[in-house]
């Protein structure tokens, strides 16, 4: 039987008197998309943060293909994306990119930061500082710094977080190609259409729980809105 | 030793395109002995009893800054938690950290020392290159502690207020230490049977510092 790309089980999470994540069971299958859904403070964060090694479960067991997530294996073979950029302004798109080639051993370093700055159309400004990029620029480049080394396991956070919507629409076209490439993709976001267009599985955290876990096509998104969200996160949705 | 390297280019490569900490450093420092010159009418005598001091006042204060600004800098977008998600031993993170806040304090220190010679008036001589192991001592003592604080203290919202509370008590010895060789050098005499066994302390200091902050470097970076 081939290992899971990701599996929790009974994972609580708390910060001192403030619970974050409570009894999480958790199988993500390789290739798998899944969306993570919820209300601002749901844990959704903490849930990635876990998944991703940076915090410990305060109690429950969380595996990256088989073994510890924080196993330095498991970390190559990881990428997280947020609203926060993991860029430096000060430093040029293609130095930033080498910074992070030779944090990651990326083989072919050279090769590869041409293939990304491609991807996602960036080539003619790798001489630029960060600084001076708007915020949908520096976004792609956040997304081909997250992929030049080819990570088995992407995690992004609310990546729609405050793009335009040509680097929205440029955003779902690599993710769906990562998809392709039979990447095991973890979303967390309230876009419920955009979860729809891109992931086949959701699952909804409410109370640091999960109260759902199903398939898109078996879903109504109006009744997912009515039931998990506040009048403020549904009128954002809409 | 690939990925200490990395981040050294790194931040140098950001420090020499901005100039920020050590342009703001030098000036700080320039402060410091242009009051301290013009507020107080001493003889020479007294000068070179204070001097020492003084001197390491302008490297300390600055250097504060310098920490202050190294993670301040991995802080904005995220780059901290962005080092926690790399597949490298977080030793060799602060190893980096450590060589890039070190350079760029020695680099200010060399800078303003012939302005703190001119100001204080004092006499160039050859036991004046015992200086260099003093101050490297020092600024390695203090730089070594210090990068692992200020990686503490980053993750709190008065960063400042907590580095200075972290530091200061552990990083005191080596500072009087450093403060009393230099004045062991500056006061122009013999150098005594003090001077050596005094420095090896500090030395060994700073092995204990960065030998304890190298292993620990791992768990700071975890939430």
């Amino acid at each position: 039987m081939a290992v899971p790309a990701l599996h929790l089980e009974k994972v609580s999470k708390d910060f001192g008197r403030i619970i974050a994540l409570r009894n999480i069971d958790l199988k993500v299958e390789p290739g798998e998309f899944l969306s993570i859904l919820g209300r601002n403070g749901a844990g959704k964060t903490t849930l990635l943060n876990i998944i991703s090694g940076v915090s410990r479960p305060s109690s429950g067991s969380v595996q990256l293909f088989g073994t510890d997530p924080g196993d330095r294996e498991n970390k190559a073979k990881l990428a997280v994306i947020s609203h926060e950029m993991f860029l430096y302004g000060n430093l040029t798109a293609l130095e930033n990119l080498e910074y992070y080639g030779r944090m990651y051993s990326v083989n072919d370093l050279e090769q590869r930061i041409k293939t990304v700055l491609h991807e996602v159309e960036l080539t003619h400004r790798r001489f630029d500082l960060v600084a001076a990029f708007s915020r949908g620029m520096t976004q792609r480049l956040t997304i081909a710094r997250a992929i030049l080394h080819q990570p088995s396991l992407l995690l992004l956070d609310e990546p729609f977080t405050g793009l335009d919507q040509q680097a929205i629409g440029m955003l779902i076209d690599l993710l769906k190609s990562q998809k392709e490439l039979g990447r095991t993709i973890l979303l967390t976001t309230h876009d419920l259409h955009t979860a729809k267009v891109l992931s086949e599985r959701y699952i909804i955290l409410e109370k640091h729980q999960i109260m759902q876990d199903g398939l898109m096509t078996e879903t109504n998104p109006d009744e997912i809105r009515k039931k998990y969200f506040s009048p403020l996160e549904k009128a954002e949705m809409s | 030793m690939r990925t200490a390297f990395s981040i050294l280019q790194k931040d140098l490569r950001m420090e020499f395109r901005s100039k920020e900490s050590i342009l703001a450093m030098w000036i700080f420092s320039l402060l410091i002995f242009v009051i301290f010159n013009f507020t107080f009418e001493v003889s020479r005598l007294v000068m070179l009893e204070i001097a020492p001091g003084l001197l390491w006042v302008a490297f300390i204060f600055s250097g504060m800054f310098g920490l202050n600004h190294s993670f301040a800098v991995e802080k904005e977008d995220g780059n901290l938690r962005s080092m926690a998600l790399m597949p490298v031993d977080g030793g060799q993170i602060y190893l980096g950290k450590f060589l890039s806040v070190t350079i760029i304090m020695l680099m200010f220190e060399f800078l303003i020392f012939p302005i703190f010679i001119i100001f204080y008036d004092l006499q160039l001589s050859f036991q004046m290159f015992l200086l260099i192991p003093v101050i490297l001592a020092g600024t390695i003592g203090f730089t070594s502690l210090g990068t692992i604080l200020s990686a503490v203290a980053v993750h709190t919202r008065n960063q400042q207020i907590l580095l200075s509370l972290l530091l200061w008590p552990l990083v005191s010895p080596i500072i009087i230490w450093s403060v009393n060789l230099t004045g062991m050098v500056l006061g122009g005499g013999e150098i005594g049977a003090v001077f050596f066994p005094l420095l090896i302390r500090v030395a060994a200091f700073d092995v204990i510092f960065f030998t304890i902050a190298y292993m620990l470097f791992d768990f700071i970076l975890e939430d």
